[in-house]
């Protein structure tokens, strides 16, 4: 297979936040904790037990190189070459690294797309649905995601699965909640947002029903260390919409319980407190195993201009 | 060689750069690696032998990976934040072999090097002559190259550290008796001999006395280094007179048999010239008035013998110091005979500073230099035994430099008569600083110097030892081949005398405990740390076992039989 390597910066066509890929558009139902009249700010009561032990789960992606793949039909495609890793922190008193794993591959809408093997790294070629950036991309996210899930489901049991960014395409982790920093609001009913702003650290909002292109239950909750605005340390949890509006509460509460613990300070993490400790040093420890870019950028280099 | 030993302790790390003379190496999880640990690694280059790489360890270090900062340790511990505990070796290359001077590549595993490879990594192999030297941290021999000691290629040895807890004499004893007793002077053993001044406390007394608190462990030790522990076989202990006693009885206070009292005829001091080493101060030589000591010492010179040491001078009979003193008095301020005393052209100034002086050294010396105590030849320091000891610790520095100088001399004098570098004789020197101090000459730096710097070919050997090598005359220090520091004070360790320590091996100086010394021998290129066993003769009086021998058989033998 013949493929050249795009000269501009691999970083250059920019990512796209899965986060901002969720369609605006969805359908909230806030009756399913509390009926919308009674909507407050909800502290954990008393009796809620801290998980013993705790994973997060994060993947990082970094795009070592744009090629263009030349196909025996003699169309030429764009694809990507990507570094991605997924990884578990397990909290159960210690925080270690529980599995962590690396993966590179060719996402390429080019049926006949081959491995790529370069001296330092192989290339694993993977389909997408399209040509276009946000496509390839969207594949590379994809595969990341189904790595999270492979490395949740082999870890040991916990308590309490935290995986950062949405919960869609992981919703099959038995206990695990999504755990997302970024907002769009504009969807949302008004007690909602009059509601997030009430919070005080550590409480969440009741537990309501999203439904766009997938469904789930989700709450609000607000960290401590923020000050400034309504906003300001809120993050949003997400649960599978098979558990019940009793257990999808229950999950929040633990969440409010436990989640301020690992919230970070604003001198050690530019996007604290939502950026959580345990997912900031995994990102960190996955991010270093992704290897050198310039290095993998090098060697791809090399191959296609020997073949 | 057992398998633990062969077990790779850590790679090479390439986060840091690895040289041929030095690099890191990453301790594997479970496994540890201490400073002075000895490592060894091997690397094959393209088309060649594989070379085998041998170090040390000369720092350890932990540290956190996936910490950025330093309060991350609480969230670490906190169990918030994932982090590795990561421990890294930095090790100083002592060998290679053979002599491919290549870094070692990262990733290369270490391992602890035991046995044959220890030997090779401390180049013990190659040692035919080996002087027991201490016990390195893993219990293992450390040897020191007997070629470096006895003057076929180096000679001397230099001992530097704080007084009290530095163990100096200790060790330098330890040494001799190394010398002594491990067969490594072959058959010359029972010829060669050492000269011990003891310059503090009644310490060096008891050489010949077992040491009764040696605890078995610290016996095992000996056996380890190829000793038996014990004391000195043959020792002979000189003191000084007894001020004021006219029988000359030694004056110690621990021992009471066993001990000889020294001192100088008058005889020996006016014909042998010992009179400039009443002069000794450092600053002496700057002085106008050793001209007239130079002078009298040659009118001192002809003076006629007399029995029991005395001497008759132009017509007076002198018997004691102080009459010696008197009469050179007298002559060097005598209008008729000043002219041949003092010399020609003499200011009267000049003649009195040399006349204050040697007045000054009647109260310190007159104890040492007399003729009115019969036999005197008895109390001649004679190297007769194997270690002769010279007590001077209840002497005046004057006094100290005197007997030093005088001793050291004849001794020398005796070497070049026999004009034999072997049976090799052993000079152990306390307090180096005193006598061959940095600034100055004097007549005893003079003889050191000569020591330093001929011993080699005349068969004596240094011992030296003193608190701070950067006040010892530097020749002195510069021709030891063997060097060892015990605890220093960190600003002396600071200073260039002691560059043949890296770094950190300087900060460890500042805290090494009594017993543990830091030893740098010519062909170990870095330092190694060595302890000492305890000695196994006594240092002090109630260390001293019951003597085994000594008590005649007849208590009461040369008395008059009823």
């Amino acid at each position: 297979m013949r493929f050249a390597v795009e000269a501009w910066a691999p970083d250059y066509g920019a990512p796209i936040e899965s986060e901002t890929l969720e369609p605006s558009g969805a359908a909230v139902d806030v009756s399913r904790e509390v009926p919308a009249e009674r909507w407050s700010a909800r502290r954990p009561p008393d009796k809620t037990v801290p998980p013993s032990r705790i994973l997060f789960i994060d993947g990082v992606r970094r795009i070592d190189a744009g090629v263009w793949i030349h196909s025996a039909d003699g169309v030429v495609r764009p694809g990507i070459c990507a570094s991605f890793a997924a990884g578990a922190v397990r909290c159960d008193g210690r925080a270690s690294l529980a599995d962590a794993r690396v993966e590179r591959g060719l996402f390429c809408a080019a049926p006949d797309a081959e491995r790529i093997e370069t001296p330092r790294a192989a290339y694993q070629p993977r389909a997408a649905q399209g040509e276009s950036a946000e496509s390839l991309s969207l594949a590379l996210q994809r595969r990341m995601g189904e790595l999270e899930v492979q490395i949740a489901l082999g870890c040991e049991p916990a308590d309490l699965i935290v995986v950062d960014g949405p919960l869609r395409g992981r919703q099959n982790v038995p206990g695990a909640i999504g755990y997302v920093k970024t907002h769009q609001v504009s969807y949302l009913p008004p007690v909602v947002s009059d509601v997030v702003a009430e919070l005080a650290e550590g409480e969440r909002t009741p537990v309501f029903f999203m439904t766009s292109s997938w469904s789930r239950f989700s709450w609000y909750l607000r960290l401590p260390g923020a000050s400034g605005h309504p906003w300001a340390g809120v993050v949003r949890c997400e649960a599978g919409a098979d558990l019940d509006p009793r257990g999808a509460a229950a999950l929040a509460d633990v969440s409010a319980l436990v989640l301020p613990r690992f919230a970070s300070r604003a001198h050690k993490d530019p996007r604290a407190p939502q950026n959580l400790y345990p997912i900031a040093g995994l990102e960190r420890e996955l991010r270093r195993r992704l290897g050198d870019p310039a290095l993998l950028y090098r060697a791809l280099r090399g191959v296609a201009h020997g073949g | 060689m057992t398998e633990e030993d062969q077990r790779p302790v850590g790679r090479v790390i390439g986060t840091e750069d690895a040289t041929p003379l030095e690099f890191w190496v990453a301790v594997s999880p479970g496994e540890y690696l201490q400073l002075d640990d000895v490592v060894a690694l091997s690397r094959r280059p393209p088309g060649q032998e594989p070379v085998s790489i041998y170090g040390v360890v000369t720092q350890v270090r932990a540290r956190h990976e996936g910490a950025r900062f330093d309060s991350d340790v609480f969230l670490i511990e906190d169990g918030v934040l994932p982090a590795e505990v990561a421990e890294a070796a930095r090790v100083t290359t002592t060998r290679f072999e053979p002599e491919v001077f290549l870094p070692p590549l990262p990733g290369t595993e270490v391992r602890r090097a035991a046995d044959k490879e220890r030997d090779e990594a401390l180049f013990f192999d190659g040692m035919s002559k080996r002087l027991p030297a201490g016990l390195t941290r893993d219990g293992a021999p450390l040897w020191v190259n007997l070629e470096f000691v006895d003057g076929t290629r180096g000679a001397h040895v230099n001992i530097s550290g704080i007084s009290g807890v530095a163990t100096k004499t200790t060790y330098a004893t330890f040494l001799l008796y190394g010398l002594f007793t491990s067969g490594v002077l072959g058959r010359e053993a029972h010829n060669a001999k050492a000269l011990v001044f003891n310059v503090k406390g009644e310490d060096l007394l008891f050489l010949d006395r077992e040491n009764a608190l040696l605890t078995d462990a610290e016996r095992e030790r000996y056996r380890r280094l190829g000793l038996a522990p014990g004391a000195f076989g043959s020792v002979a202990v000189y003191a000084p007179p007894r001020a004021g006693d006219p029988a000359a009885t030694a004056d110690v206070a621990s021992r009471a048999e066993g001990v000889t009292s020294f001192f100088w005829t008058i005889e020996e001091f006016c014909l042998e010239e010992l009179l400039p080493f009443l002069f000794a101060d450092a600053e002496d030589d700057r002085q106008q008035y050793t001209m007239v000591v130079h002078n009298v010492a040659a009118r001192l010179k002809r003076a006629t013998p007399l029995p029991q040491g005395g001497v008759s001078i132009e017509g007076a009979e002198v018997r004691t110091f102080r009459g010696l003193v008197d009469l050179i008095e007298a002559k060097v301020q005598d209008e008729d005979d000043a002219y041949v005393w003092a010399g020609r052209a003499i200011s009267p100034g000049t003649v009195n500073a040399f006349v204050r002086r040697l007045h000054g050294a009647v109260r310190h010396l007159e104890r040492l230099i007399r003729a009115d105590v019969p036999n005197p030849e008895r109390h001649r320091v004679a190297l007769e035994r194997q270690v002769t000891v010279v007590d001077l610790h209840n002497l005046n520095d004057r006094a100290k430099r005197f007997v030093v100088g005088v001793v050291i001399r004849k001794a020398l004098d005796e070497k070049e008569r026999s004009g034999q570098a072997r049976p090799l004789l052993f000079l152990l020197v306390d307090e180096l600083n005193k006598y061959a101090p940095r600034d100055g000459s004097s007549p005893i730096k003079e003889i050191l110097l000569d020591v330093a710097e001929r011993g080699r070919s005349l068969g004596v050997i240094l011992i030296g030892a003193q608190q701070t090598a950067s006040e010892v005359e530097r020749r002195i220090v510069a021709n030891s081949a063997v060097r060892v520091v015990g605890r220093l004070d960190a600003a002396e360790s600071g200073r260039e005398e002691y560059g043949f320590l890296p770094g950190t091996l300087r900060q460890r100086a500042t805290i090494i405990k009594p017993g543990t010394m830091l030893l740098s021998q010519p062909e170990i290129p870095v330092p190694i740390v060595v302890e000492f066993p305890f000695p196994g003769w006594a240092t002090r009086p109630a260390e001293a076992a019951a003597p085994t021998e000594g008590l005649p058989e007849d208590p009461f033998e040369g008395f008059p039989k009823p």
